[in-house]
């Protein structure tokens, strides 16, 4: 018995070794390229470090100054507010999207496809399409909404409609999130819809009463990868607006990067970047508390 | 069950290697090696901080390069090309790493005072060689130069000035705007006047007229009178032609207090806006945009009577214009002065940079007439050298833009803003960048009942970030 012990322990650290080599070569590269520079990163959010000199140590002056800065503000309310602009579109349109691609109907996997595509095009080269497309003089959008009487804006070059450009453009990418509400759709054992159909629920019915509730652990994987998504947006500003008009679209991220890179503050921008990292991790964890109230497992019993 | 022998083995073989290559010191860069494996020392141009990227510009220089080598055997000139979008960063990376190019070549004044900390002062270069300067205006020396300390000598400049369509000026039967830089009469009120009647809604109003109809965001227009915004978002380089007493810097001498809301900026602020959002002879921000974003060059797409602009706006787009064009002086503005911004290139070396003396040398060469004609020639400048003015109009002007007033031209660069609109002012990049949001701001008409109002509140900020500096900066 002793022997077969020793046997089975030695098993075990064999076993554990050959896992720690085999991601031996990804630990090693999350030390060296994301755990190292986010390690430097917090301890030049304590100095004065412009690249080219030496860093010099100013304890918490970059976190104090950065509460008094008007743009950390700014720069704040203009990402919750595309965050809550475009977030809850996202996932109600990439919802519905979903479910019109759930119906049994000819040529549905050619349509998967056609909504995933834009999912796999890069931001820089969705950027450079919107921006043609939305192009008060020479886009497509506005000549179409005209169509209806409506006169188009000068959506990008306006400060007060820039912002719901920006999230127009944001919806484009929505097909990655329609691939996992499809994946949990499908999830839906058939019988609870049987089941539903014979205790008399109408298509509406069922919808709230067993779809929903089935899928809000899909929805939920998805609202906290958007919320995270929303505080880490860049591409499509950074390339169309710049932060611009009068500061219409200075989200948070484009801040922290003209921070860094635009005016060498590199202290005060990962101060910027440690307090973005502070802002999402609560919001994240407030997400994860509010689940237990609105998010179904399936066998999960009620109070657990 | 097959052995997982090698498996461990690459698994442990790529970790080390992942270690080695972060800790390795890596290959050198060329740039940084101070002396080729022949023994010749080393001078790297660093290309990106102006112009000189295009794959015609990099050939003639690396012609310009093979020249030099030919001639100087123990000196190996070479280049770095980087996209002007990359240039600052790529720059100051190279610094960090201890690994500098000899010479930021060509840099202009924005490349200058963003990196300012970083140049060597040539002045002992000079003074050792006795150089001459006197074929310099020393105003354009001047640009480079801050506390006694000189970073660099004038290559080229680009000069500014208006270009009008004669076909617009024809059409409305007004006269051309004046070649005479003693006119009087040539001032920007005239200026706006005559913009008013040359801009043209799509029921052919003009913007005297009462029934002149631009729309919400000037798209029901199909002409505009005057256009100043190519330069993008440069604030200061648009007010500069006001003369304020600090021309075309932000600060006050000592560098300590903003003078944004200076009575000179304010009145051509107010001018600007008034402009765009009451005389409505300037396109907004919608229209400018869009134009932009199209790919599509100020002036060249036969919309806009006048319009100005440095002559690299002109070496982009004249060469393909088939707009008859004239060119003008700038008027004389409000207090009867004239005040022309002018953007000028130079060769600055880092002070951190090994091989200086070899760098000064490559500096001088490209001085030399004979180099510095075919370098102005690649950079599309007028000759920084006033000897080579004659040349310059003989083998360019003659050649490339027959159309051009060469009085016009070189008279221009008698009226510069010095301080210049891009000198240095502490924090540059953060306050141009202040500058900037105002300069859009005014063209998106967000304070357009007020713009008074906008330029304090730019004062403001530009004077808490210079309190900031100088708070840490005794």
């Amino acid at each position: 018995m002793q022997s077969h012990r020793k046997s089975s322990s030695s098993l075990s650290r064999r076993e554990a070794l050959s896992a720690y080599t085999y991601i031996g070569p990804w630990i090693v590269g999350f030390i060296l390229i994301t755990l190292g520079p986010m390690v430097a990163s917090l301890y030049f959010s304590f100095t004065d470090y412009n690249i080219v000199s030496p860093a010099t140590w100013v304890g918490l002056g970059n976190y104090r100054h950065l509460f008094s800065d008007p743009l950390f503000w700014k720069s704040l309310g203009v990402t919750l507010k595309f965050g809550a602009l475009s977030l809850p579109l996202q996932i109600i349109f990439g919802f519905t999207l979903a479910i019109l691609l759930n119906q049994n109907i000819p040529g549905v996997n050619i349509f998967r496809t056609i909504f995933y595509i834009p999912a796999t095009i890069s931001g820089v080269a969705i950027a450079l399409v919107w921006g043609l497309i939305l192009n008060p003089e020479r886009g497509l959008l506005n000549p179409v909404l005209s169509l209806f009487g409506i006169n188009g804006p000068a959506w990008l070059q306006n400060p007060d409609t820039a912002l719901y450009g920006l999230v127009i453009i944001s919806l484009w990418g929505v097909g990655g999130g329609v691939i996992i509400y499809l994946a949990g759709l499908q999830g839906v054992p058939t019988e609870l819809y049987e089941a539903a159909k014979v205790d008399g629920a109408n298509i509406w019915q069922q919808f709230m009463n067993v779809t929903l509730p089935m899928v809000t652990p899909v929805l939920f994987y998805n609202l906290v990868l958007g919320l995270i998504n929303t505080f880490q947006y860049f591409t499509e500003v950074f390339i169309l607006t710049r932060g611009g008009p009068a500061r219409a679209t200075l989200v948070y991220n484009l801040y922290l990067y003209q921070n860094a890179f635009s005016y060498n503050h590199m202290g005060y921008a990962s101060a910027l970047a440690w307090v973005l990292f502070v802002i999402t991790l609560v919001l994240t964890v407030l997400v994860f508390r509010s689940s237990a109230t609105w998010v179904y497992y399936e066998g999960q019993l009620k109070g657990r | 069950m097959k052995s997982q022998k090698p498996f461990h083995l690459l698994s442990v073989l790529l970790a080390l290697s992942m270690i080695l290559a972060a800790c390795g010191t890596g290959t050198k860069s060329t740039s940084g090696s101070t002396d080729t494996p022949s023994g010749k020392a080393k001078v790297v141009l660093f290309v990106g901080m102006s112009t000189g990227t295009t794959p015609e510009q990099t050939a003639a220089e690396e012609e310009l390069a093979a020249k030099f080598n030919a001639a100087h055997p123990n000196i190996e000139m070479s280049f770095v090309f980087v996209p002007y979008e990359e240039a600052k960063q790529r720059f100051l990376t190279m610094l960090a790493s201890g690994d500098p190019p000899q010479l930021a070549c060509p840099v202009g004044n924005e490349g200058i005072s963003a990196n300012f900390d970083t140049w060597a002062d040539i002045t002992p270069f000079i003074e050792a060689d006795n150089y001459d300067l006197s074929d310099f205006p020393s105003s354009l020396v001047d640009l480079q130069r801050y506390s006694g300390k000189l970073f660099g000598l004038p290559l080229g400049v680009f000069p500014s000035m208006i270009f009008y369509n004669k076909d617009i000026f024809d059409a409305a039967g007004i006269a051309y705007p004046t070649t005479d830089f003693n006119d009087k009469t040539w001032t920007m009120d005239k200026l706006r006047e005559i913009a008013m009647q040359l801009t043209l809604d799509k029921n052919g109003k003009n913007a005297t007229d009462p029934a002149f109809n631009p729309g919400q965001d000037g798209e029901n227009v199909v002409q505009w009178g005057y256009d100043d915004s190519y330069d993008g978002s440069d604030l200061n380089g648009t007010l500069t032609m006001w003369d304020a007493e600090n021309k075309g810097r932000p600060t006050t001498a000592d560098y300590k207090t903003a003078v944004v809301n200076s009575p000179e900026w304010t009145y051509g602020f107010t001018w600007l806006s008034n402009g765009v959002w009451k005389d409505q002879f300037m396109a907004p921000l919608a229209v400018t945009q869009a134009r932009d974003s199209a790919g599509t060059l100020p002036f060249t797409d036969g919309k806009t009577a006048m319009f100005y602009g440095h002559t690299w706006w002109s070496a982009e787009a004249l060469p393909d214009l088939n707009i008859p064009y004239g060119v003008a002086p700038l008027p004389y503005n409000n207090k009867g002065t004239r005040i022309e911004r002018i953007d000028a290139d130079t060769c600055a070396m880092p002070a951190a940079a090994k091989n200086q003396e070899q760098a000064w040398e490559v500096v001088k060469w490209l001085l030399e007439p004979d180099q510095l004609i075919d370098y102005v020639k690649i950079m599309g400048y007028v000759p920084a050298r006033i000897s080579l003015q004659e040349r310059y109009k003989t083998e360019v002007i003659a050649v490339d833009y027959p159309a051009l007033d060469t009085g016009v031209l070189f008279g221009a660069m008698n009226y510069p803003d010095v301080p210049n609109h891009e000198s240095w002012v502490p924090e540059y990049s953060q306050i141009r960048s202040i500058l900037a949001s105002t300069y859009e701001s005014l063209y998106a008409g967000t304070n357009k009942d007020d713009p008074k109002a906008l330029l304090d509140s730019t004062n403001a900020e530009v004077q808490a970030v210079l309190d900031q500096y100088w708070a840490t900066h005794k």
